[in-house]
């Protein structure tokens, strides 16, 4: 169908931008060129936030880019990518259509004979391990069963390019291990006809045991931060040195993208010079990786607490930067250690705690601020209104409502000041409450 | 005991029920020829109705027909408003609030126009009395469906709707296989309720005056305002028996069947421990002659109809895609052009005529209008009270004991269908023997058709406080009055405020048939906007009937827009279980 020259997707200087609801333009993605050739398995990885589906649906074509090129087979594209097929991460079955049915959707704009579309669904069927569970409606089958549907559905239709949108992330660890494993045979054995794939992910592991090029992107806006060509023959041995080597060096790669060593070099209890966002974590967030820190000697791999508390890289590192916020961890590369601080923090009892934490706050710019802003009004409060509009001009890129509630929440922990839901204002905590 | 045996006898014996299904399609098709016959005879503005209550099944079947025509024009309806209001954005902007404001018109704003254009329209046969009686049931059911559908529409999950596109289903098989289904249950039960909001102006639909014309249809609404016209009171008592049976019938035979089928359309994830039934629907799936039907008829007539329709469309979009650029867009724009035109020029039309009508009125005429609106909105006001008062308690204790609600809410459901003007007249005798007037007794008129809707909404929302947090109330030994203000008050308030809403629209529509109540040869007229609007319905006097139905529209729509809506803000943000 096409020679290996031409490639199969093709993104030049791909720009996006998303309107919120509040009417501010947000960028997710900024200046992504990469091109899909055949034969190879490409890794979309990045912490949440990176754009990566996006960056998946407008290669497909299910979104227009804000500006930028997309091409397929070197032609611009003409609405839906004609030889791509997606997997989706909440596998998307019509819960009305049996198992049988889902799969021939593919199929039916091809008007195929009936004999044909038969033979090809039961192919399908029998690739990905549902015999038998034809007739069922999704609702009656397991999480792992139900994306073995969406596999087939995507692979009856025998794309060029197969799509796949964190495709195991919804599934129980062991289910998939399991499947992303029989997927990666269903291509290296030859038993369907797909030339690419390309998928999404956060999981650096999964991104090492499958690709064979691993595009990485930084956040905020989303843009490609490296791809790296990753040649280890299959299968993969997840413990081999040349595997974690490469996990070490993505992590290098993203940590270093997302914690600059520089924040480190500030002098603690120094308050900031530059006002900085928080992450979206919670106090408890916080104390729980002290608590883990605690159990670990006070050290550890940024990767195995991802592993340890059980979420996305991301995520991980939002709490890891929140507490380093507060100075009670640091980050050297991506190891996490405690702080004199942290470990003081840990030991104390809820009162210290709570004073403790109070001291770190006032170390932080943001928090010195909105405090002096309290101070200077008349009743010692001030409204919820006011507080976010200062925040949506200080940070254009955050989503201020939710920082607003993060912040509440260290201050509400610390006893810094407090905040009334009801008449939706902040006030300063001196003991008694004003007056609502 | 021996029911449930006889059931069993009948699911084993397969085939029996084939011979039932043949009489009813048989009596159906009867019935149906019957119809057709009086639809097209000649017009007969004022048909006399024999009030034996032998007649009375060939009047339901007649009104019941009328209640299914009405449903049918209410979907096609809903779709294609629904559809385009969901899908283009400009649109959207206009057709919703239209919607919010069509659903404020009491059902005697239409009639007018509607009986002297289509009369005029078929001068000869009956066809047009019976469009216009159909059209006002209409009226009474389609907004909420249409509402229902909009929604469903834009709630559809990204990754659905973006498989539609990665398999190319098209625009007809995405109807089909996406769409439609998606919203399958919100219509449905929607449906259920729209029907009973059909039945609720049944009497005025059949049978009504406009100036010095009479107007009447064969029908059970029509039968029901002669016997009160002539204060036959077991005439009255047969219609209500008739009515409620039909209610029962159609609910049993034809709208259980379809919740129930509609079960395999629900957008769970996991099964669903119990899920309504039905046993028409087990037994209609015994049936030979309807599997064959079904299996050799039906469904290859439907997959070569759809495949047929889908290539169609398929052709149509692809040609539209071949066309050059500059030519397409030009007949974009063209026709966006003639679109806009058209709408403009309608709008100054009816702006004109609405002028024209609303500038013979003069400043006491409005002044007695705005007067009679005060009236009408402390009695709205007065019978929510009343209902939320009496209702909370009921449907509280029903929705907190599970056995209860089982059997209860059924019945609940049918008594809400039940078109509650039909039991003015008797209320009326009942409220003047304790010596109360129509003034006050309106009121009670106006309650006894919206208690409902609180009752089902506090029943619902009483079910739906989780069993954990009553446990904690339990627990923490609350004393009654705690518990209520704690826990039960709270957890049915967002429910609560739905009821409200309900009722303060079906409160204010009600108005009209409450404030103006036919009794024996007199009429009894409470002073309010209703009793205005009805009245100058029958006196055919169109500058103060437009007047005060639009005072009325834009009170609803004022109070839900800078009232409920609000309300509903608190509720959701604030007294909301889900999170």
């Amino acid at each position: 169908m096409n020679t290996n020259n031409t490639p199969i997707a093709e993104l030049n200087n791909i720009c996006k931008q998303f309107r919120l609801p509040t009417g501010a333009e947000i960028k997710v993605l900024e200046n992504i060129s990469l091109q899909i050739r055949s034969g190879e398995i490409v890794a979309l990885l990045g912490p949440s936030g990176s754009g990566k589906s996006t960056l998946m649906r407008i290669l497909t074509g299910l979104i227009a880019p804000t500006t930028g090129e997309v091409l397929a087979y070197g032609k611009p594209l003409p609405g839906f990518h004609p030889r791509a097929s997606i997997v989706f991460q909440n596998f998307a079955l019509y819960p009305w259509l049996t198992v049988y049915e889902n799969i021939a959707m593919g199929l039916e704009w091809l008007k195929l004979p009936d004999d044909e579309v038969r033979k090809r669904v039961r192919q399908a069927v029998d690739k990905v391990g549902l015999e038998g569970f034809e007739e069922a409606y999704p609702k009656e089958l397991s999480g792992g069963m139900k994306q073995r549907v969406g596999i087939a559905r995507a692979i009856v239709v025998q794309p060029e390019l197969l799509c796949m949108d964190e495709p195991f992330s919804a599934l129980d660890v062991l289910t998939a291990e399991n499947l992303r494993a029989e997927v990666l045979s269903l291509w290296l054995d030859h038993k369907v006809e797909i030339t690419s794939v390309l998928f999404v992910t956060h999981d650096i592991r999964e991104a090492v045991f499958l690709a064979n090029r691993i595009v990485v992107l930084g956040s905020n806006p989303g843009s490609i931060r490296i791809i790296l060509q990753n040649d280890m023959p299959h299968p993969r041995e997840m413990r081999s040195p040349a595997f974690l080597a490469m996990i070490d060096r993505i992590h290098d790669i993203i940590t270093n993208a997302i914690i600059p060593d520089e924040i480190a070099a500030v002098t603690p209890t120094a308050v900031q010079r530059h006002i900085e966002p928080l992450p979206y974590v919670s106090p408890g967030e916080i104390l729980g990786l002290l608590e883990i820190l605690d159990d670990q000697n006070g050290s550890i791999d940024m990767f195995e607490l991802a592993q340890k508390i059980g979420k996305d890289f991301g995520s991980t590192i939002s709490v890891a930067k929140a507490a380093e916020l507060l100075d009670f961890v640091d980050t050297p590369k991506h190891n996490v250690i405690f702080t004199d601080i942290g470990k003081k923090f840990l030991a104390s009892d809820m009162n210290e705690r709570k004073i403790l934490f109070k001291r770190q706050l006032l170390s932080l710019r943001l928090y010195v601020v909105i405090s002096g802003m309290l101070q200077k009004s008349a009743r010692l409060n001030l409204d919820e209104e006011i507080i976010l509009e200062q925040l949506a001009i200080v940070f254009p890129d955050e989503d201020v409502e939710k920082l607003f509630d993060t912040m509440v929440g260290w201050a509400r922990y610390g006893e810094l000041f407090g905040y009334n839901a009801d008449d939706k204002v902040l006030y300063l905590d001196t003991g008694q409450e004003t007056a609502g | 005991m021996s029911l449930i045996r006889a059931y069993v006898r009948l699911r084993r014996s397969v085939g029996w029920i084939d011979p039932l299904v043949f009489l009813a399609l048989g009596a159906l098709l009867y019935g149906l020829v019957g119809v057709g016959k009086e639809w097209q005879s000649v017009l007969r503005p004022k048909v006399e109705i024999d009030l034996s209550p032998w007649a009375l099944p060939k009047y339901t079947f007649f009104s019941l027909v009328r209640g299914f025509v009405a449903y049918a024009i209410s979907l096609v309806f809903t779709i294609v408003y629904g559809y385009v209001a969901a899908y283009n954005k400009k649109a959207e902007k206009v057709m919703i609030p239209l919607l919010d404001i069509l659903q404020s018109i009491p059902v005697l704003g239409f009639l007018p126009t509607l009986v002297l254009a289509l009369v005029a329209v078929f001068p000869r046969s009956n066809i047009g009395l019976e469009l216009a009686a159909v059209i006002m049931i209409f009226t009474g059911q389609v907004w909420n469906m249409t509402f229902s559908f909009y929604n469903s529409l834009r709630s559809i999950p990204t990754e659905l709707r973006e498989t539609a596109r990665v398999y190319k289903l098209g625009w007809w098989r995405q109807f089909t296989k996406l769409e439609l289904p998606y919203a399958a249950i919100g219509l449905v039960w929607n449906s259920m309720m729209s029907m009973a909001g059909g039945w609720f102006f049944l009497t005025i639909s059949e049978a009504f005056v406009l100036g010095t014309k009479e107007f009447r249809l064969p029908g059970i609404g029509s039968y029901m305002s002669v016997a009160i016209s002539q204060g036959n009171v077991p005439a009255m008592v047969y219609a209500i028996i008739a009515m409620t049976t039909m209610i029962i019938v159609v609910d049993q035979f034809f709208w259980r069947p379809i919740v129930a089928w509609a079960q395999k359309y629900k957008f769970e994830d996991t099964e669903a421990s119990e899920s309504p039934k039905s046993f028409v629907l087990d037994l209609l799936h015994q049936s030979r002659f309807l599997k064959l039907v079904r299996e050799d008829v039906w469904q290859p007539m439907y997959s070569s109809l759809s495949t047929r329709v889908a290539n169609g469309v398929v052709a149509i979009e692809k040609q539209e895609r071949t066309l050059p650029p500059f030519i397409g867009k030009f007949f974009k724009t063209l026709s966006g052009w003639v679109l806009m035109v058209a709408i403009i020029t309608v709008i100054l039309f009816g702006a004109w005529k609405l002028f024209t009508l609303l500038f013979v009125i003069n400043g006491s005429e409005w002044l007695s209008i705005f007067l009679h609106l005060l009236f009408t909105f402390a009695r709205v006001l007065a019978a929510v009270v009343l209902g939320t008062l009496v209702m909370i308690p009921i449907g509280v204790a029903i929705g907190l004991n599970p056995k209860l609600s089982r059997v209860l809410q059924p019945v609940v459901q049918v008594c809400a269908s039940f078109p509650a003007p039909m039991l003015f007249p008797l209320v009326i005798l009942v409220l003047s023997r304790a010596g109360i007037g129509i003034e006050l007794g309106a009121v009670v008129l106006m309650l006894l058709g919206t208690q409902w809707y609180i009752l089902f909404n506090v029943i619902a929302g009483a079910m739906a406080i989780p069993q954990d947090l009553r446990e904690v109330g339990n627990v923490s030994r609350l004393t009654q009055w705690q518990t209520w203000k704690r826990l039960i008050l709270p957890g049915i308030f967002p429910s609560l405020v739905t009821g409200w809403v309900t009722a303060t629209g079906g409160a204010w529509n009600a108005s009209i048939v409450a404030e103006y109540v036919h009794f024996g040869d007199r009429v009894l007229i409470a002073t309010g906007l209703g009793s205005t609007i009805t009245n100058a319905s029958d006196t055919g006097n169109f500058g103060v009937l437009t007047a005060s139905v639009l005072v009325m529209a834009g009170t609803v729509v004022m109070v839900n827009k800078n009232f409920w809506k609000k309300l509903y803000h608190i509720a959701e943000t604030q007294f909301s279980l889900n999170k």
